[in-house]
């Protein structure tokens, strides 16, 4: 590992080979985490659409924008396949703003192969070799395997609340900037949680899509003797299946996010068996195409799923507080008859 | 023994009444808001339903829903949300697990998406009465016409522009001092509340819509709408689909 210097800070617009950069020496940054936990969030989409984004698009994109100008980020990796095209333009704009881009891929043909040509451009690009970003994989994995002990904490012993599944597998996007800090941290908590009593509500929910914006959507949900014990997307960012990877190839292939909608359903399936799951709340971004993948989602999951859409606000709004409440009550009623 | 439930929505203009046994309704009634508190409940802390003056007896479980869920605090009866009493209804009477669900009633309209038996989205109008069932009772008494002879009319509509309902009233005798003639004037007035509910069903497309409340017998109504959905599905007595609905509720999962 190259740690000569003081790390240096690159900006991360989704998941990426974060090893690499790790190994390459740097302190990789998820720009949607320092958007999204800012109190200026709402200040940062402003910066973005007084820079000329449009008002009709999605709020992650000028979010992503708006962090990184202004926290001074003077590097980011753009990932140019395998997200979207919003993405696409926005690392261009990025690039007129002065900010060196890294271009990274997800291949859509989603063959081994050429997933492994895309991280070995990448290591070439950093200046790293496999041996190095090994290493750095194997660290990696050990808090991996933590984030899947609390995932399972979750689900199968109900002692993790939705919101902290979401928010410490979220966090493995970019190890919060700093590996070490995060893995101790990741340690404290479970052992703390291990303690709790089990906490049992009686709706069972899988949250799938992109994080939300809305975050308070954990704790409204709860109001309703409701939890998620299921974070799709999340868990995807904390590689739940890397165990199962011999190298970071495999790693990177056997991961659903940025591939086609029938993969990430297998995976979806699976879970919702594993963990009980009575019903789907699909979260899309507003202006974002993933709302169009939820009449697929819908035809092929089979148990009921709402789709409900965030925009600029990071809170839930009355009409779709209103769709919940309406939907939890009567997944309640059918649990209640599955109970006896 | 069989199964008695017993379904009471209490609507802003009648109280529905509904039996339900081992699954079959076998007796439905209606009386007035009015009368039925007045005659048929008295007051301890919560309201207490007379159910023999109603002649129902041997009732096994009861539930109850209504305009606001604070009216529905009856005693001896499970209250639900009139929303989902609905969609229970419209799931009992139709066997569909997948419909958009329109309920006009006398004072609101309520407009629910139903995917997997389950509601996914939902929109209410309870703000304004000009897309209700009052409005066209105002409507028919400007006419002096009957409410069910002036649902027969949708042809060639006399334009009503006015938002408001009583504005309405007020274009409506322009119209007729114009001497427009009654079918032209009773299919304006039917057209002016399809108008209304379009903007409310902009987000509600869909194949099945299935119509309940009183407005559900306006034959003009119903027939603007074949220009929206497949197919337009009615069902018997299609204002006492929420009584209808507290009983598959209390029968399906209490």
């Amino acid at each position: 590992m190259k740690e000569d210097n003081i790390l240096k800070k690159i900006g991360l617009t989704t998941t990426v080979p974060v090893e690499v950069l790790i190994a390459a020496g740097y302190r990789p940054v998820d720009l949607n985490n320092l958007f999204i936990t800012s109190d200026d969030y709402s200040k940062y989409i402003e910066t973005a659409e007084r820079d000329g984004f449009p008002k009709s698009l999605c709020a992650w994109i000028k979010g992503i924008y708006g962090a990184c100008v202004e926290n001074g980020i003077k590097e980011i990796v753009g990932v140019i396949e395998g997200d979207c095209s919003n993405t696409k333009a926005l690392a261009e704009v990025l690039e007129l703003r002065g900010i060196k881009v890294y271009p990274f891929s997800f291949p859509q043909s989603h063959r081994k192969e050429d997933v492994e040509v895309e991280i070995k451009k990448f290591m070439d690009i950093f200046h790293v070799s496999y041996e190095e970003v090994e290493v750095v994989r194997k660290k990696l994995n050990r808090i991996r395997k933590l984030a899947g002990e609390l995932d399972r904490l979750t689900y199968a012993h109900d002692k993790v609340s939705g919101f902290e599944n979401h928010l410490y597998q979220v966090s493995l996007s970019d190890f919060n900037g700093d590996a070490d800090e995060f893995e101790k941290e990741l340690e404290t908590f479970i052992l703390k949680v291990k303690k709790r009593d089990e906490t049992c509500k009686k709706v069972r929910l899988g949250y799938i899509g992109v994080p939300p914006m809305t975050i308070d959507i954990y704790d409204f949900v709860e109001r309703f003797d409701a939890s998620f014990v299921y974070n799709e997307v999340q868990r995807e960012f904390a590689f739940p299946r890397c165990e199962d990877a011999s190298n970071i190839y495999e790693q990177y292939y056997d991961y659903t996010y940025p591939y086609d909608v029938n993969y990430r359903i297998k995976e979806i399936k699976k879970q919702i068996e594993d963990r009980r799951i009575d019903g789907i709340v699909h979260y899309t971004q507003a202006f974002c195409y993933r709302a169009v993948e939820n009449i697929i989602l819908k035809d092929k999951l089979n148990v009921p799923i709402i789709n409900i859409e965030g925009d600029k606000m990071n809170s839930l709004d009355a009409r779709t507080k209103l769709r919940l409440e309406a939907f939890l009550d009567m997944l309640g009623d059918l649990k209640e008859v599955s109970c006896v | 023994m069989c199964m008695r439930t017993l379904g009471i929505d209490l609507g802003s203009r009648e109280v529905k009444i509904a039996v339900m046994e081992d699954g079959r309704i076998v007796n439905k009634s209606r009386v007035s808001t009015m009368t039925f508190y007045r005659e048929y409940c008295s007051f301890d802390g919560k309201i207490l339903v007379d159910l023999s003056k109603l002649e129902i007896d041997k009732i096994d479980k009861a539930v109850s829903t209504g305009y606001g869920r604070n009216n529905t605090d009856l005693r001896m009866f499970k209250a639900i949300n009139e929303i989902k009493a609905h969609v229970y209804g419209g799931i009992y009477q139709t066997g569909l697990k997948d419909f958009i669900l329109l309920d006009i009633g006398g004072q609101d309209v309520k407009v629910v998406r139903v995917e997997k038996g389950i509601i996914t989205d939902l929109d209410l109008n309870e703000k304004c009465a000009a897309s209700c069932g009052r409005y066209l009772e105002n409507m028919a008494n400007v006419l002096e016409i009957p409410l069910n002879s002036m649902s027969d009319y949708y042809d060639n509509p006399v334009e009503l522009n006015s938002t408001c309902a009583v504005f309405s009233e007020s274009e409506l005798i322009g119209k007729i001092a114009e001497g427009i003639n009654i079918k032209r004037l009773c299919a304006g007035v039917n057209y002016s509340l399809y108008k209304r509910l379009k903007p409310l069903m902009s987000n509600f497309k869909g194949k099945d819509l299935i119509v309940t409340g009183g407005v559900a017998t306006n034959k003009a109504v119903k027939h603007y709408l074949e220009r929206d959905y497949e197919n337009i599905i009615s069902v018997d007595g299609p204002q006492f689909n929420g009584a209808i609905g507290c009983c598959y509720y209390g029968e399906s999962f209490l």
